[in-house]
């Protein structure tokens, strides 16, 4: 009961939030330079058929006008037309969302299964030569740059190789998995070293504490300390950073979408800022709001999750 | 802990020796020789071709879309009553057949081609003809100013199609060669025209399947296509792939059959890739300097005649296009009728650069900001090269980049001192080129520098309605050679169409429009 009205309350709080998010992009995108009408004229720009293209969108209206009608239509589920495609802009953005979605939490699962056993082998010990490997080497995966490990990944496993295909989204469950393989996992190989090392110092933090002496003076040791009784307590800092970065994600997976060909929502984003496609940019950034509150929601559920002494509204 | 610690060991152990296998086995290099072209062979049927492009197509409408993604697809639904030679000079038959003009020289009577049908199955008659040019003329914010001469079209009978012109009008077999009067369905076969052209409907070799946007758009083959034994494939499809590394990986892993548009710095490893083969199709495509004559010291022709004699065109040539290429001595390039070889378009001569500089309102130089689209290397490249060339001028060159859409409002709206454009031909005659770069009053504010020198507006008028070739000539070399004594820009070069294929492609060829021909196109193995 207190977990379900939680989640509602935090729901509820999507509505100011989107609000906000409308408000503030709709104003910044019609008030930077630049003119839809001339992407799609080119070099064939003449005063009349752009005066044309502003009648035919609206866009000879005065702002607040604008405003309004965007407001009106999207409390009927209607995101506008794109002026760049001439489709509606909810049909565009929704089924590029489901690929971002594929990519983030893709990425996040091999995150997750690359840094829990790392952290685990660095915190079993301290200092040690392993524990330095592994404090060091995934750092690489944090430097490069997001399209070099990209296209490093490409080269070996696609082309080389032949075990996945050189970009695309593919079709159907596995085809989703195989072809998103390398995506994820360009965006897990920089989200793991920030995992890695919060997860290794709470365990070790964790692996002091007066319950896990107890535990080990009772005969448990190696793997099975670790898992059963460091882990789960170790791991909501984890949880938090993940969250964290998992937000950042969603607005930054634009490089990855680029250089695997993939079409999410960060290259309809940036196409549209470009083209100042306004009913794409506006909706996207809605989404994309919707996605930060949802994801921040999800991972304060996780606590209660992981730990049962946090409880909903303490 | 030592017994604690052996799965971790065994693991890590397991892990390494894994990695270090795979990145052995996938560095290890294979032969590299030479591609093997595409030539040569009888045609096989079948068989999917995929072309990787650069950016997503925007819309099926001919009449109105200007982006060459869409262009090029469309171009293989639609097609017109003429269309371009392989040379890109003139115009052969297509869904015509023949003409004759009037004495008057007003009205021509086309013959059409017998057997023509849509990918429906319904024939083509000239009704389809007419409701298709009325559309075009009719597009006042897309194309419909190419057919600005048509007074009517008629369509007496149906194998027979009548367009009276306003006036004598030379380029209108060119016009008619543009998709943009490619023939659809009478009334759109019953849709309206934007359902129309969701899913359009034409005589072209291939038919309409699908377009998840963004992603990937595919024809397939049209079973009533009027050429025997054409297309031979079964399909296309084009995939959006915005990078580069990508692309050609894509088409060296066999996931593509065509690069369209590899990066220049590639061009020349492309070429010694086994299994691909690089092509550079000449091409139309004249990239310029473009001064605001609005601005002071720009409408000084002494000014221009200076920046344009300090540009060495080989340099940017080698910088830009790494040597893919060749420098421009006039706004036409040599691909288009009436281009002249012997336009003394302005060439690097730092000394006669100086001397014109001395002539001018601001002998001791000037500072001025070299607008360029933010995120294009080739435009940055060109702006680095040129701020050096003009400093012996006493030019200090400060280069402003801003986001392509802003840029190109700037340009349009005549904010800039000087930018970067370019031109591609879409007809194979120089009339809309000339008519968009020497005209103030056609819209473009002549390519937007307000250039205005009106004897050669006069003889741009003129060439459109002489009808004799040779007359036309003696017209546009003068323009020629006036346009790049005035130096309303400075041609910089002229660039190739580069596309890497892979072996197993034929017949892949490119017109110096840009507009390519698939119905020719074959896999091979």
């Amino acid at each position: 009961m207190a977990r379900m009205s939680f989640i509602l309350h935090r729901l509820l709080l999507l509505v100011p939030v989107a609000v906000g998010v409308t408000i503030i992009v709709f104003f910044m995108i019609h008030l930077i330079p630049g003119d839809p009408a001339r992407t799609i004229l080119g070099l064939h720009a003449t005063p009349h058929a752009i005066a044309e293209l502003h009648r035919e969108w609206g866009l000879n209206r005065p702002l607040a006008s604008q405003y309004w009608l965007f407001l009106d239509r999207l409390v009927h589920g209607d995101l506008g037309q794109s002026l760049y495609y001439q489709t509606p802009a909810r049909e565009l953005i929704f089924s590029r969302v489901p690929v971002t979605v594929w990519l983030i939490v893709y990425a996040a699962v091999l995150a997750i299964v690359i840094s829990v056993p790392l952290a685990m082998l660095a915190a079993s010990r301290k200092n040690g030569v392993r524990d330095q490997a592994v404090r060091a080497i995934p750092l690489v995966g944090l430097g490069m740059p997001q399209f070099l490990t990209g296209i490093v990944l490409i080269y070996l496993f696609a082309l080389r190789l032949k075990l996945f295909p050189v970009g695309g989204y593919g079709s159907g469950l596995g085809g989703h998995l195989r072809s998103m393989f390398l995506p994820s996992l360009t965006v897990a190989i920089g989200l793991a070293p920030v995992i890695i090392r919060s997860l290794r110092a709470s365990m070790l933090e964790v692996l002091g504490s007066d319950y896990v002496t107890t535990a080990r003076s009772k005969g448990v040791h190696g793997s099975r300390l670790l898992i059963r009784h460091v882990l789960r307590n170790a791991v909501i800092p984890a949880v938090t950073v993940l969250g964290i970065n998992i937000g950042f994600l969603v607005g930054t997976t634009l490089i990855v979408e680029n250089v695997f060909a993939i079409p999410g929502i960060g290259q309809l984003m940036i196409q549209s800022i470009f083209a100042r496609d306004f009913p794409v940019v506006q909706g996207v950034t809605l989404v994309f709001g919707v996605i930060v509150v949802l994801v921040n929601l999800l991972t304060d559920v996780a606590y209660t999750a992981l730990d049962p002494r946090v409880r909903f509204g303490r | 802990m030592a017994h604690r610690t052996r799965p971790f060991r065994a693991l890590a152990a397991a892990a390494a020796g894994t990695v270090i296998a795979v990145v052995a086995a996938a560095c290890s290099s294979g032969t590299a020789s030479p591609a093997s072209s595409g030539g040569g062979g009888k045609p096989v049927r079948g068989g999917n071709l995929i072309i990787a492009r650069t950016a997503d197509s925007q819309s099926m409408n001919n009449t109105t879309v200007f982006d060459n993604e869409s262009i090029w697809v469309f171009e293989q639904i639609f097609q017109p009553l003429y269309t371009v030679t392989p040379n890109g000079k003139g115009v052969m038959p297509w869904l015509a057949t023949s003409y004759t003009l009037s004495p008057n020289k007003l009205t021509y009577t086309f013959t059409l081609r017998k057997g023509v049908k849509f990918s429906t199955g319904k024939p083509m008659t000239s009704a389809d003809v007419k409701f298709s040019l009325d559309q075009a003329r009719a597009a006042s914010k897309g194309w419909g100013y190419i057919d600005t001469a048509i007074k009517s079209v008629a369509d007496p009978t149906p194998s027979t199609v009548v367009i009276n012109l306003k006036y004598p009008w030379a380029p209108l077999l060119a016009d008619l060669s543009l998709f943009s009067n490619a023939i659809v369905p009478a009334n759109y076969g019953g849709q309206s025209e934007a359902q129309f052209y969701t899913h359009p409907v034409g005589t072209g070799p291939f038919k309409w399947d699908y377009w998840t946007k963004g992603q990937a758009l595919k024809l397939v083959r049209n079973p009533y296509y009027w050429e025997p034994g054409k297309p031979y494939l079964n399909s296309v499809t084009w995939t959006y792939v915005a990078d580069d590394n990508t692309r050609q990986l894509q088409v060296k892993g066999g996931q593509a059959q065509v690069d369209e548009f590899p990066a220049w710095s590639t061009v020349s490893t492309l070429k010694s890739t086994s299994g691909v083969a690089m092509d550079l199709f000449p091409s139309t495509r004249t990239d310029y300097l473009a001064f605001n004559e609005l601005r002071k010291p720009f409408n000084d022709v002494h000014v221009r005649r200076a920046i344009s004699l300090a540009i060495n065109r080989k340099a940017l040539v080698q910088a830009v296009l790494f040597g893919n290429g060749t420098p421009a001595n006039s706004l036409f390039p040599p691909q288009v009728p009436y281009y002249q070889q012997a336009t003394p378009g302005l060439q690097y001569n730092l000394a006669a650069a100086k001397k014109e500089m001395a002539a001018s309102s601001v002998p001791h130089g000037f500072s001025t900001i070299m607008l360029i689209q933010s995120g294009n290397s080739d435009q940055l490249t060109i702006a680095q090269i040129l701020q050096s060339e003009l400093k012996p001028l006493g030019i200090n060159l400060t280069i402003q980049q801003l986001d392509p859409n802003t840029a190109t409002t700037d340009f349009q709206t005549l904010h800039y001192d000087m930018t970067l454009s370019y031109w591609t031909m879409d007809i194979p005659d120089p009339d809309e080129l000339v008519t968009f770069s020497v005209d103030p009053n056609a819209g473009s504010k002549s390519f937007f520098t307000a250039y205005n020198n009106p004897t050669v507006v006069k003889e741009a008028r003129q060439a459109e309605q002489t009808l004799t070739t040779s007359a036309r000539a003696t017209l546009y070399n003068h323009i020629q050679d006036q346009i790049a004594s005035d130096a309303f820009m400075s041609f910089l070069y002229y660039s190739p169409y580069a596309y890497a294929t892979a072996s197993t492609v034929h017949g892949f060829v490119v017109t110096p429009l840009g507009n390519y021909h698939l119905e020719n196109v074959w896999l091979g193995k």
